[in-house]
């Protein structure tokens, strides 16, 4: 569990085992079932989860529909991150979609940590920009992409989820209609397709 | 284009330490100490200053002036962000992975900015004695707009982005182009032109 966390952090900058046994004594391994929430509408995020174990939803309601903006596997980290870093009242509610373990950090003993000293501000900073890219570039698919290669590019990068998600799920976080998304799902079997 | 530092007033040291105050505790002494790592520069409007392909070595602030970031797929034009006075702006995955752009940075009006190039950048970083804590609460703002506009186009109808982002930047209609802002409401011309009735003060309200 906590190796998982090193990983993580190790792969963005290095965390030397003192910083690494710091960080560790500010978190708190916590278990949640199927379908529980970590974060609900209206309250303000307290925590920064790795997912040690799990699958994890981030989504909020348009009228009475769903709308997912993220589906996070094991290995990194979700958070309502907005209210998170505003301490402003959560729009989204985050969901565990299988039995989910994390890791996570309370606001306040982040802070407590970044207090300490440039080399927490650091991983912090970079850390963050990974986070910031990354939803730039999912901004840009969004943009330059087609339905169809938004469709291919997310079921090559998480071909699992197919089995694990409800497609209504995996539609909702694609921006696809439904019916858009089952006339797609040749794509998934049709190897000849995928080289054109 | 670049201006060397005598040529900055402390109106605009004042200015800059009102806008990073917004971060951290930030006197116009620290702006002094912060400079030798930053430049002036300054264009004209329609300039291209980032283009499609290049990679973007400057992470701007504006400091007079407007700068839209836009991408183009096909022949269309796609706004991201229409930054003024106080925004930063910049191809933001080019400049932190070093790549070429996907997006294209363009004056509206003549536009000074005060710009940190990717190697006053990592100096800042190493040498600035507050370098750090600035630039990750620069990034953590820049991620959380980043977050609320997606919240923003996903949860709301066209009509209340509309009003919404009229409320907040009521001098836009006179600074930019109808056919931007719509772009970057991400409503139709013919959809902004209709709605324009609603900003006329109403009796019923």
């Amino acid at each position: 569990m906590t190796e998982g966390v090193y990983n993580f952090l190790n792969q963005h900058t290095a965390v030397s085992e003192d910083d690494f046994r710091l960080l560790m004594s500010k978190v708190t391994t916590r278990n949640y079932n199927k379908k529980e929430r970590l974060t609900e509408i209206g309250e303000v995020e307290d925590r920064l989860h790795f997912i040690s174990k799990g699958l994890i939803r981030k989504f909020f309601y348009r009228d009475n529909e769903e709308v997912i903006t993220q589906i996070i596997k094991q290995g990194t980290i979700i958070s309502s991150t907005a209210s998170f870093f505003s301490r402003k009242p959560s729009q989204y509610i985050l969901e565990a979609m299988e039995p989910s373990e994390t890791v996570s950090i309370t606001y306040d003993d982040l802070e407590s940590l970044y207090g300490l000293g440039n080399t927490w501000e650091k991983i912090g900073r970079v850390i963050t920009t990974h986070f910031l890219l990354q939803q730039e570039q999912l901004l840009m698919d969004n943009i330059r992409l087609t339905v169809r290669e938004r469709f291919k590019k997310f079921m090559n990068e998480n071909p699992e989820l197919i089995q694990k998600v409800p497609q209504k799920q995996l539609a909702s976080y694609l921006n696809i209609k439904q019916e858009t998304f089952s006339r797609m799902k040749h794509l998934l079997y049709d190897r000849t397709i995928k080289s054109v | 284009m670049l201006i060397d530092f005598n040529n900055i007033n402390e109106n605009s040291l004042q200015y800059m330490s009102n806008y990073l105050q917004r971060f951290m505790p930030f006197s116009v002494e620290d702006v002094k100490a912060l400079l030798p790592y930053c430049s002036i520069r300054k264009f004209d409007k329609r300039v291209e200053i980032v283009s499609e392909g290049e990679v973007d070595n400057y992470l701007n602030m504006v400091l007079i002036g407007l700068v839209r970031k836009y991408v183009k797929v096909k022949k269309k034009e796609t706004i991201l962000q229409l930054a003024t006075e106080g925004h930063v702006i910049h191809s933001e995955i080019s400049y932190l992975t070093q790549t070429p752009s996907q997006v294209i940075l363009e004056t509206l009006e003549p536009t000074t900015l005060v710009s940190v190039s990717h190697k006053q950048m990592q100096d800042a970083l190493a040498s600035f004695p507050k370098g750090e804590r600035l630039g990750r609460l620069i990034m953590t703002g820049m991620y959380v707009k980043k977050d609320e506009r997606r919240y923003e186009m996903l949860s709301k109808s066209t009509r209340q982005r509309f009003l919404d982002y009229m409320k907040r930047n009521p001098h836009m209609l006179q600074r930019v182009p109808q056919k931007y802002l719509a772009s970057y409401l991400n409503i139709t011309s013919e959809t902004f032109s209709r709605f324009k009735h609603l900003l006329k003060p109403s009796k019923n309200i």
